[in-house]
């Protein structure tokens, strides 16, 4: 066995309960694995642990043992480990530690002290494997979510390591993004026998990789496929809640944009104009840097357009809700942070918001110790405070588990039915596809219309990774 | 490490980081020592021919440093104003002397030259080179690599101040410096975020760098040494000619 857990327990500091509990697993040479489970499930803490991070970096207690072709890690040379095992995390951005692509492939073997040549030909060798030599001089800030992710994993591959775990490779990925992503390790796997250890969410597209799936919660492995065999039912879409299909609320106009244009350095939306009626679910769709968050400004005035107009109606009240929840996390408890701004607030009210929000018995913690999933519920519970009836929602299901993407589903479906107004940016086609009434898909060419009208234009250009089938039983 | 690297030739750009800082240095060090306002005008006129060369816009560059240009424009008049000695430079105007006018303009100037330079060494020296030629120096690498860090965080905490600005705003939180409560308030509300987003980089950054072996030799595999190419002698070369005319100069008692 390649990596192999003997009774793995790890618990960290002021947590009452472990991360990983108990956990014997094994991984076969050139095997894949899909980790995946509810958010907080252990999954990321396996990860880091193989990698050695745990407890050398992260503290923590661990309890039982590691193996990495039958060496244990906490025994192990971290520059070994690091030479057999590359660690890929979630947000690609957040790992690059140079300013220029050939040098970001190259820190590596170089804190390797291996010969420049030597150094060199690795680089060569990486920067073709995944498909990115053209952008070898290009400065890491210039490149896309994409480009990043292929650099983060030809920097790991560049330590020639014969195992890669990456966590939640797809996360801030666009479908076409996390498609390439997926050839490419399927390439890796074919052509160099990796073992792949991928914690993810989105199953279905791996499928033809035929990995095993390992489904952990609270800790503890919960279900083993042989093979893969995923249940759409048990991997969770919203069953009754799909709307596919259904007519456009046919009720008053509250927004409408008329010829909008905005660039930054090339056009990104250009001659747009669209109108969203009370009660309506628009979902805005496309690859990364297309312009998704750019339109969400554009409507909360936060970019001011180039030519064209967006216009409200009259009593249009905005809620914004942005892709990482920290950025509107401003108060030293949850109460605090759901009062904030408001006048002086009956202690019940608080109570059945935080209740609302599955918040309960928080009120007093400090928001920023909460998990992801309840950092996201609390700042859609302090948008949703202000009575907004148009709410903007950028990329809400990021890092979700199905519980929490429920939630939120079930907040979108409430605020609609009140007559309200969603305009929702996702890489989530299917859920997209569920939600909204109308689809917007922003890239050249746009395309704007009911669901069935834009994946068919899609079909019809060849862009099978932004239609709802590519995705389907995922979650 | 890279070999000859194929750096795009544009004018101080693709000089060697070891000319941009001898470059650096020389122009401080004249516009110090040298009491000439021409030879500092020179030195200023070489400083935007150069930027404009190495393909920055000089609009841009002189926006960039408008307040920059705003206080050297107040060092003058302040100057201008508070000298009394010297002959009146306008009859009708006794307090505009020529020792003011030329003290004021002198000190604008030297003001000009050190920031503009600086602004431009910073604009045109790849800090990956730099630290490259650092460690080369003898300077542990750890601490060539802080440069590197510390640039690449630069426009991380930029983005990230702006995207909580526009949160507050669509929170409807408006900064407010009126009263201490309002100050302590604002501080919290914008550094709080900032704070924890920067925390969360620097342990992804501190876990990257880690799972690529960094920190754990003494030494690591340092950059091949840059060939010095023929930008870099005509930079020397007109460095070497600011120089003479300063000397000539300070000789000279020219203005």
């Amino acid at each position: 066995m390649e990596i192999e857990t003997r009774d793995l327990r790890i618990q960290y500091p002021d947590r009452d309960r472990p991360a990983i509990d108990w956990l014997t697993e094994s991984v076969a040479r050139g095997e894949i694995v899909v980790i995946t489970g509810p958010s907080g499930c252990g999954k990321s803490t396996l990860c880091q642990a193989i990698a050695g991070f745990i407890p050398e970096i992260i503290p923590a207690r661990v309890d039982g043992e590691i193996l990495i072709d039958g060496n244990r890690v906490h025994e192990t040379d971290s520059a070994r480990i690091a030479q057999r095992i590359g660690y890929i995390q979630q947000d690609p951005d957040a790992q690059i530690c140079t300013l220029r692509v050939e040098r970001e492939v190259a820190f590596g073997p170089e804190n390797l002290c291996l010969p420049p040549k030597e150094v060199s030909c690795r680089v060569d060798e990486c920067l073709e494997a995944v498909g990115i030599e053209a952008l070898r001089h290009r400065e890491t800030t210039e490149l896309s979510g994409g480009e990043k992710q292929r650099l983060a994993i030809a920097s790991i591959l560049a330590m020639h390591p014969r195992i890669l775990l990456l966590d939640e490779p797809t996360a801030n990925l666009d479908p076409h993004g996390a498609k390439m992503l997926f050839d490419l390790l399927s390439r890796l796997r074919s052509e160099r026998g990796m073992t792949l250890v991928i914690v993810e969410h989105r199953i279905q597209p791996l499928i033809e990789m035929q990995p095993r799936i390992l489904v952990l919660d609270k800790g503890r492995r919960v279900d083993r496929h042989a093979r893969m065999r995923i249940d759409p039912k048990t991997m969770g879409r919203r069953g009754e809640q799909e709307r596919s299909g259904y007519p456009t609320p046919v009720g008053d106009c509250m927004l409408s944009i008329e010829q909008l244009n905005f660039a930054y350095r090339e056009p990104l939306l250009e001659n747009l104009s669209l109108d969203l009626r009370h009660g309506e679910i628009l979902g805005v769709i496309g690859p990364n840097g297309g312009g998704k968050t750019t339109f969400l400004r554009l409507i909360a005035g936060l970019e001011t357009p180039d030519a064209g107009r967006v216009q409200m109606a009259s009593g249009v009240r905005m809620g914004f809700v942005f892709q990482h929840p920290h950025h509107q996390i401003f108060e030293r408890t949850v109460e605090r942070e759901l009062l904030i701004d408001c006048d002086a607030e009956q202690p019940t009210d608080v109570t059945r918001w935080l209740a609302a929000g599955r918040l309960n018995g928080l009120g007093g913690v400090p928001p920023l110790s909460l998990s992801l999933g309840e950092q996201r519920r609390l700042t859609l519970l302090t948008a949703l405070r202000r009575d907004p009836n148009l709410l903007l929602l950028d990329e809400p299901f990021i890092g979700q588990d199905r519980q929490n993407v429920d939630w939120i589903v079930s907040q979108i479906l409430d605020h609609c039915g009140r007559g309200g107004s969603v305009i929702l940016v996702s890489h989530d086609i299917p859920i997209v596809e569920a939600l909204a009434h109308r689809i917007l898909f922003i890239d050249k060419p746009t395309h704007f219309g009911v669901s069935l009208d834009v994946f068919d234009a899609l079909r019809a250009e060849g862009r099978i990774e932004f239609l709802p089938g590519f995705w389907e039983g995922d979650r | 490490m890279m070999g000859r690297r194929a750096v795009p030739c544009e004018g101080l750009r693709s000089a060697t980081p070891g000319t941009n800082i001898i470059l650096l240095l020389g122009w401080i060090g004249i516009v110090l020592v040298s009491s000439s306002i021409l030879v500092r005008l020179v030195t200023l006129g070489l400083v935007l021919l150069l930027a404009g060369l190495s393909g920055i816009k000089i609009r841009e560059f002189l926006r960039s440093l408008r307040f920059v240009i705003v206080f050297a424009a107040v060092l003058f008049i302040t100057q201008v104003l508070s000298v009394r000695e010297g002959a009146p430079w306008i009859g009708a105007v006794p307090w505009l002397t020529d020792v003011g006018l030329l003290s004021g303009a002198g000190m604008a100037l030297r003001f000009l030259v050190i920031l503009t330079s600086s602004f431009l060494f910073v604009s045109v020296v790849d800090p990956d080179r730099l630290a490259g030629m650092l460690i080369r120096l003898g300077i542990p690498y750890r601490y060539g690599y802080l440069l590197i860090l510390s640039l690449r965080f630069v426009p991380f905490f930029q983005r990230e101040l702006r995207i909580v600005r526009e949160a507050q705003r669509i929170r409807g939180l408006r900064a407010s410096v009126r009263s201490p409560k309002g100050i302590r308030r604002t501080i919290r509300y914008t550094f709080i975020p900032v704070l924890v987003s920067g925390l969360m980089r620097v342990d992804h950054i501190a876990l990257s760098m880690k799972g690529r072996c960094f920190g754990l030799h003494r030494r690591r595999t340092t950059p091949a040494l840059e060939t010095f190419r023929a930008i870099d002698g005509l930079v020397l070369a007109g460095f070497a000619g600011l120089l003479a005319l300063a000397v000539i100069a300070g000789r000279g008692g020219w203005v």
